[in-house]
């Protein structure tokens, strides 16, 4: 049998995109991630979504569903300022990021989560985190072998761009899914947008606490209950929330915050 | 057509294959516009009826690097999608029945490198695509088969698709966004510069999915047949060959560099008709 160059020219034509149409009808044309990270077959974590298969496709609302981490905690975490924050792509962290001397980027936010988790990590390789993330993370219980590797991990002064038109505006947070487990954060704000003069105030949020070096135990021993698991959470609202009255509160907590100075 | 000396000789004969070109233009707009609807499609707008599907989706050897991770974890590597899966195995069909035509008609790397060709042709007529010493060339010529095992070994141990930092495949169809890196389009520059000197640089020297594909050369279906008993044997089929194969002292092309153009055929430059065909073992016994 012998072919012309107009009949293998149809055959390729017909072949390629008949296959395609094919492969559509039976569903397996997939030119998207289906957003699902791949689960973890074996040891301790068996079962739950691998922060390792996190893609730079995945938005923060991705994350959300597949790991339980709200989108606001994320934005916390690397500095992002979006009216979107659940359409966020992690892939964008790159771009917003350019000026740091280690790439801040979809490893950063797999390593997040692992660690916000408590799950394990390769360690092995050098993956970076801003420092408002490891401020986040600092107040989760670590191993001391995360612990270690998020010290040499931090970077601070990253000359970050957020992605929105107004840098100083307060972070608000998603209307979109969040965990059933995370608390609400009606209003949130970033580290760096509220009190940067270590007083503890209405806009204070148990992650500025942390950033200034008071520890989980102490903040939980002044509030007489456990910390809210969206840290970004502010604090007179979670007094608010639990009945506690933040005027006696935050003078405990500023006393707490003025010892560490 | 006249017969001279019992041989059936074509007076005026195609130099080309003009629907292989055809086909070439046709993928390569088709691959242009999908990777130019991506980008719009990330900023909220996109061609209407258009896939929008990123360049990774769209490139069967993306299928061939994940194949590993999909055997051990079940998984596709980072970036890369079933439809990738898709395209790989509708090529390997394509390529065990006719041998690499993803390469001679589709491949839009190849196009844009057989377009600055036709520059370096004009420059240099003869000399073009015989720069390289035989002997070096030959060498050089396995190099890609060491690009395929450094690529299939290094997305196998990182899981990350390793091959995007340098493919100039991907350079080309992203060179305005941000995914492309410095080298990726360095690599491209280099092969698209080198194009004006060889045919298709990239392809011979150092593509890996050529080097896959190329492999079927030895057993595929339909393959480049020479008929010895009505060659004349002016080596024009040689000449013309994109790949440097010397098709004039083959019965049967079986190189791994053939891209199934067919260009050195009777259909395009060999002036005897039915003596350098494209087609079966069976073809060719009968025309004897």
């Amino acid at each position: 049998m012998t072919l012309t160059s107009k009949t293998l020219a149809a055959i390729v034509v017909v072949v390629l995109f008949g296959g395609i149409f094919f492969s559509s009808a039976m569903g397996w044309w997939q030119t998207e991630s289906t957003k699902e990270a791949a689960k973890i077959t074996s040891g301790e974590f068996a079962g739950q979504a691998n922060p390792a298969d996190i893609r730079g496709s995945y938005t923060f609302g991705d994350v959300d569903k597949n790991f339980g981490i709200p989108p606001a905690v994320l934005a916390e975490a690397f500095g992002v300022k979006d009216s979107n924050l659940a359409a966020f792509t992690v892939k964008s962290l790159e771009g917003m990021y350019t000026g740091s001397a280690q790439e801040i980027g979809t490893a950063s936010v797999r390593l997040f989560v692992a660690f916000y988790k408590g799950m394990s990590y390769d360690l092995s390789t050098d993956t970076y985190l801003p420092e408002s993330a490891a401020v986040i993370l600092r107040a989760r219980n670590l191993s001391s072998e995360q612990s270690a590797y998020l010290a040499k991990h931090t970077v601070s002064n990253l000359g970050a761009t957020p992605a929105t038109s107004t840098p100083s505006a307060p972070q608000t947070a998603p209307q979109a899914t969040q965990a059933p487990s995370a608390q609400s954060t009606p209003n949130v704000e970033t580290p760096a947008a509220s009190s940067t003069d270590r007083t503890v105030k209405g806009t204070t949020t148990f992650v500025d606490l942390l950033g200034w070096g008071v520890s989980q135990v102490t903040i939980e021993k002044v509030l007489g209950t456990s910390m809210p698991a969206a840290q970004v959470t502010k604090i007179k609202d979670y007094c608010t929330e639990k009945g506690l009255n933040f005027e006696t509160i935050r003078p405990a907590l500023q006393a707490k915050v003025d010892k560490v100075k | 057509m006249i017969t001279l000396f019992g041989k059936r000789i074509r007076l005026f004969r195609p130099k080309s294959i003009w629907i292989r070109k055809v086909v070439q233009w046709a993928f390569f707009i088709l691959v242009a516009l999908i990777a130019v609807n991506h980008t719009l499609a990330e900023s909220g707008a996109s061609i209407p009826l258009l896939a929008n599907a990123s360049l990774h989706a769209v490139c069967p050897f993306g299928g061939v690097v994940t194949i590993y991770q999909f055997a051990t974890v079940g998984t596709f590597v980072q970036k890369i999608h079933q439809s990738s899966f898709v395209l790989m195995i509708i090529s390997f069909l394509l390529a065990i029945l006719f041998g690499p035509v993803f390469c001679g008609w589709v491949c839009p790397l190849g196009t844009i490198q057989e377009w600055v060709s036709n520059f370096g042709r004009r420059l240099f007529r003869r000399r073009f695509n015989h720069f390289v010493p035989v002997k070096l060339d030959n060498v050089l010529r396995y190099l890609r088969y060491g690009v395929l095992a450094w690529v299939l070994y290094m997305t196998a141990v990182t899981g990350t698709l390793i091959f995007a930092e340098y493919d100039p495949y991907f350079a080309l169809f992203n060179f305005w966004t941000s995914e492309v890196s410095v080298l990726g389009l360095v690599i491209l520059g280099v092969t698209l510069g080198l194009s004006l000197f060889v045919e298709r640089p990239w392809c011979k020297y150092a593509c890996p999915y050529g080097a896959v594909l190329g492999i079927t050369n030895l057993f595929r279906v339909f393959g480049i047949r020479r008929n010895e008993a009505t060659c004349k044997a002016d080596g024009a089929c040689s000449i013309m060959c994109p790949m440097n194969i010397p098709v004039d002292s083959k019965t049967v092309v079986r190189d791994h560099q053939c891209i199934s153009c067919l260009e050195c055929t009777s259909e395009a430059v060999c002036p005897v008709a039915k003596t350098v065909q494209f087609s079966t073992r069976v073809a060719l016994r009968g025309a004897k």
